[in-house]
């Protein structure tokens, strides 16, 4: 029984952990590189070059570069909170994929059966297999799962306002002031845009609605399209992507927050903002566009599309929402502060809200 | 209405995004500089160079001072001395400080005889401010350049990358 | 007693600029804001002085002329046609007429090449990246025609007193044909872009507006001035150099806000290709040079030619001693004026229009400081 809880509670998740912050940074540092390239080519220009066949081993030469560079801390900052900051900010946005489901229940099951068949007797293997979410392809599956990712991601923001106030000069804390802003404002339109598929699903649990997506054989954006494009502009606004990237609005507050930051702390900062937007559009994707599931999950004549793995399908999914994060980035002007905070309040949020009352009026009367 | 929908579906935006889209399958612009050297006009004005007479090899400078004269910053000093035997001046130094040049070409334009020209060598830049004065045998042969790395294929390098002479 | 941090204070004093992304320069703007809202703009300029003025009165009337590229180093070509023509109206030289129409085209490529620049920076500025390399693909061509004709892609050195240096190479014309007959499909990406788009239309409406009347007492002139609906252009006015054989319209605005600007704007690189094009099919033979002295030595007097820059009147005014140098040379740039109204336009906007609103002014440091 010892030797089965170690492993199924302690050893696999911390495998899985391991997995999924790995690839987590792998993915963020050619997350840049794809948003390099991806932008060069809607400027008709190429991108990096230079390191590795059309700039491949680009990301790692930045990753070297932050490394090797100076750690500057303002003489007056605040140095304690200054080097706390980009961790605050950083860890949340990690934090968030331990409830993100990234297959479905039991998808480990074979390789994890393989894996230990010949160290246990079947029985210990079996109970291992069963027990908790073991073999799913999540790291844990919450029943709160929703708020989870809610609150753990707003500790981020707490990141760059301190980032701003500990720096101890006029740009960053400008620039934090608007974030914090902006994010107060754009967090309750993203909840409220999410209500909407919760009152659906009716659950909390990340995994249960993707299930639940299956049994109605329908992604949800086809029933909640205006929660999917409020959801969609928010986590836009709260990941600080252009056109809403007031807070480190480059051409006015020079780098907003994280102007005095330099070497390996700026890059935690570009880490956290990389994986708050796949955090986006993870959550994006199993709120909305079915998660693991592939199109048209229940009609016969698509049953072919099952053959591709569901996590191929997961990944395909984010990775086509990441795309559309980065063109809108290489597209649209930026917002002027004063006009973000109106369009938060006077149009998404009644939206959202109206969104939230149609749906429940619907499922009431109809259902 | 029409307006208040076209707002409501995002058309400007989704405007925006489908030129954007478009150019993303669209052919680079981009010249991949010091591997592939773009093609200057034949009257860009770049480095200096003194020219001599193809057939006999000897400078076409006559020692006239009119380039020195006319150069607007004053930089290219030209040293003669007078020949005993047929009077005439010739050419001893040629000094031209790229530093303070403001390539206007005024000196290539008042040269009686072509002697004075600027080049489409446009890769100026060295390591030290003494190397940016030109004298006469960098003038007629050339310099050994910064290497920008896109000479390092091939072995005579420099001799590759020189620009073809001028042929209008 | 504890000791006042920032945040006590009810006005913040931030410097932007010398060294900020859009500052376009080394302009340098001392801000006082209450939150982000500016309360007052002050400029301090000085950063690129040259003394290119001083310079001139050290300088014959041929060699000076280079030193004008550096002015305002984004409209090189009409810099120096407008010193240019301040000299031949002193000494009376004659131009040829093939030589002015060529003139009068490249200035007016100048003309979209420069504004090309604004649009790119000023999109920029307000964060369509996207814009920003489109622009200088368009100017890009623009440069290789300059360096085809004039030998130099920015600092060009086009003109010379009395005509110009070459005629113009061969394939040119083609050239150019191929360049407008292209342009406004490119000019109707940037709008497509640009025009319409929400965040555009919010980020310039109503920001930096200036009354007709206010424009004029500032002394304004160019897109600015147009912009507030005063249809003041030099070369309609004041027509040098042969403009008054072509046809074109003075486009002009009717709130003068950042968004009417930005209409002159496009609206004025299309006015300069319909002008390219009609010199391309009227474009007479004959030499290029007329007969200039190899010693020139105006008349003493006191002269003043302005010429109609991509950024307003553009004005030399130079003061002759009867010797083969200026006694001295006195620029009017158009944006040093323009640049003045900053404060005044700024004043109760955001920290954001700020930028938008030195973007819409159009300014070249190199010009402001000389």
């Amino acid at each position: 029984m010892d030797s089965v809880f170690i492993i199924s509670y302690v050893v696999i998740p911390l495998l899985k952990i391991a997995v999924i912050v790995l690839i987590l940074s792998g993915a963020i540092a050619y997350l840049t590189l794809l948003e390099r390239k991806v932008i060069a080519h809607i400027q008709v220009r190429l991108g990096p070059m230079r390191v590795g066949w059309h700039g491949l081993l680009q990301p790692i030469a930045d990753g070297l570069k932050f490394i090797l560079k100076e750690d500057i801390v303002p003489s007056r900052a605040d140095a304690l909170v200054f080097t706390l900051a980009p961790i605050i900010s950083l860890v949340p946005a990690f934090v968030v994929f331990s409830v993100i489901p990234f297959g479905p229940p039991g998808m480990l099951e074979g390789v994890l059966r393989w894996a230990l068949s010949p160290f246990f007797s079947p029985e210990t293997v079996q109970s291992i297999v069963e027990s908790g979410s073991v073999s799913g392809g999540f790291v844990t599956d919450i029943n709160i799962a929703v708020l989870f990712v809610l609150s753990v991601s707003s500790v981020g923001i707490l990141g760059i306002i301190l980032a701003g106030w500990a720096s101890n000069s006029k740009y960053p804390l400008l620039g934090a002031l608007r974030s914090s802003a902006q994010m107060v404002s754009y967090e309750v339109a993203l909840g409220f845009s999410i209500i909407g598929v919760l009152l659906i699903a009716r659950s909390l649990s990340l995994v249960e609605i993707v299930q639940k997506q299956q049994q109605d054989q329908l992604w949800y954006i086809f029933v909640q399209p205006v929660a999917f494009v409020l959801f969609f502009i928010c986590g836009m606004a709260e990941t600080n992507r252009l056109p809403f990237d007031l807070p480190e609005a480059e051409t006015e507050l020079v780098g907003g927050f994280h102007t005095e930051y330099s070497g390996f702390r700026f890059a935690l900062f570009f880490m956290a903002e990389y994986a708050s937007m796949i955090t986006a559009s993870a959550m994006a994707t199993t709120l909305f566009l079915g998660g693991w599931l592939p199109p048209f999950p229940s009609v016969p004549a698509f049953s072919f599309l099952h053959l591709v793995p569901p996590v191929i399908w997961f990944l395909l999914k984010v990775f086509l929402l990441l795309y559309i994060f980065i063109w809108v980035r290489g597209t649209l002007p930026r917002f002027r502060f004063d006009q973000l905070m109106k369009y938060g309040w006077k149009v998404f949020f009644p939206v959202a809200l109206g969104n939230v009352l149609v749906s429940a009026g619907v499922l009431l009367r109809f259902i | 209405m029409v307006n208040f929908l076209k707002r409501v579906f995002f058309v400007d935006v989704l405007a925006g995004l489908a030129l954007t889209l478009k150019y993303t399958f669209h052919r680079v612009y981009t010249e991949q500089y010091p591997t592939e050297k773009p093609k200057l006009a034949e009257r860009y004005r770049g480095a200096p160079r003194l020219n001599n007479d193809p057939e006999t090899g000897e400078t076409l400078c006559i020692a006239c001072d009119l380039c020195a004269q006319v150069c607007p910053e004053d930089l290219i000093v030209v040293g003669s001395e007078r020949d005993p035997d047929t009077r005439k001046k010739v050419l001893t130094t040629y000094t031209f400080d790229t530093s303070r040049c403001l390539f206007c070409g005024l000196c290539q334009e008042i040269c009686p005889t072509n002697a004075i020209e600027l080049t489409q060598d446009f890769e100026l830049a060295t390591y030290s401010r003494r190397n940016m004065v030109w004298d006469r045998t960098r003038l007629e042969q050339g310099w050994d350049r910064i290497d920008y790395g896109a000479d390092r294929e091939t072995a005579s390098g420099r001799e590759s990358s020189r620009y073809e002479r001028k042929t209008g | 007693m504890i000791e006042p941090t920032i945040l006590d204070a009810k006005e913040i004093e931030i410097n932007m600029g010398p060294q900020h992304p859009s500052t376009h320069g080394v302009l340098r703007v001392k801000l006082k804001i209450d939150g982000e809202k500016v309360r007052q703009a002050e400029c301090i300029i000085g950063y690129l002085h040259r003394g290119v003025e001083k310079i001139s009165e050290n300088r014959n009337y041929f060699k000076c002329i280079p030193y004008y590229d550096r002015t305002d180093y984004i409209a090189a070509v009409s810099n120096g046609l407008g010193f240019i023509l301040g000299v031949e109206k002193m000494a009376e030289i004659q131009v040829p007429e093939r030589a002015q129409y060529i003139r009068i085209m490249m200035t007016e490529l100048n003309r979209i090449a420069s504004h090309l620049l604004w649009l790119a920076t000023h999109a920029l500025d307000i964060g369509a990246m996207t814009v920003f390399l489109y622009c200088f693909r368009e100017r890009e061509e623009i440069l290789k025609l300059f360096e085809a004709l004039f030998g130099a892609r920015l600092t060009t050195h086009a003109f010379r007193i009395g005509g110009l240096w070459k005629d113009l190479p061969p394939g040119f014309v083609e050239a150019v044909k191929k360049f407008t007959d292209e342009f406004p499909a490119r000019v109707d990406e940037y709008e497509q872009l640009l025009t319409k788009n929400r965040i555009w239309l919010d980020r310039t409406r109503g920001i930096g507006v200036i009354s007709a009347a206010e424009a004029i007492e500032y002394g304004l002139s160019g897109p600015p001035l147009r912009g507030s609906g005063v249809p003041y252009d030099v070369r309609k006015l004041r027509p040098y150099g042969g403009y008054e054989n072509f046809e074109f319209d003075v486009p002009v605005g009717k709130n003068g806000d950042t968004y009417d600007r930005y209409l002159v704007r496009i609206e004025e690189m299309l006015q300069s290709r319909r002008i390219v094009e009609q010199i391309l099919q009227k474009l007479p033979s004959g030499p290029i040079r007329g007969k200039v002295p190899r010693v020139l030595k105006p008349a003493a007097g006191e002269y003043y030619s302005a010429v109609e820059g991509p950024r307003g009147e553009l004005g030399y005014y130079i003061v002759s001693d009867g010797s083969t140098q200026p006694f001295r040379v006195r620029i009017r740039p158009p944006t040093f004026i323009s640049l003045q109204v900053l404060d005044r336009l700024v004043r109760g906007h955001l920290i954001a229009d700020v930028v938008a609103i030195i973007g819409t002014l159009d300014i070249v440091l190199g010009e402001i400081d000389r």
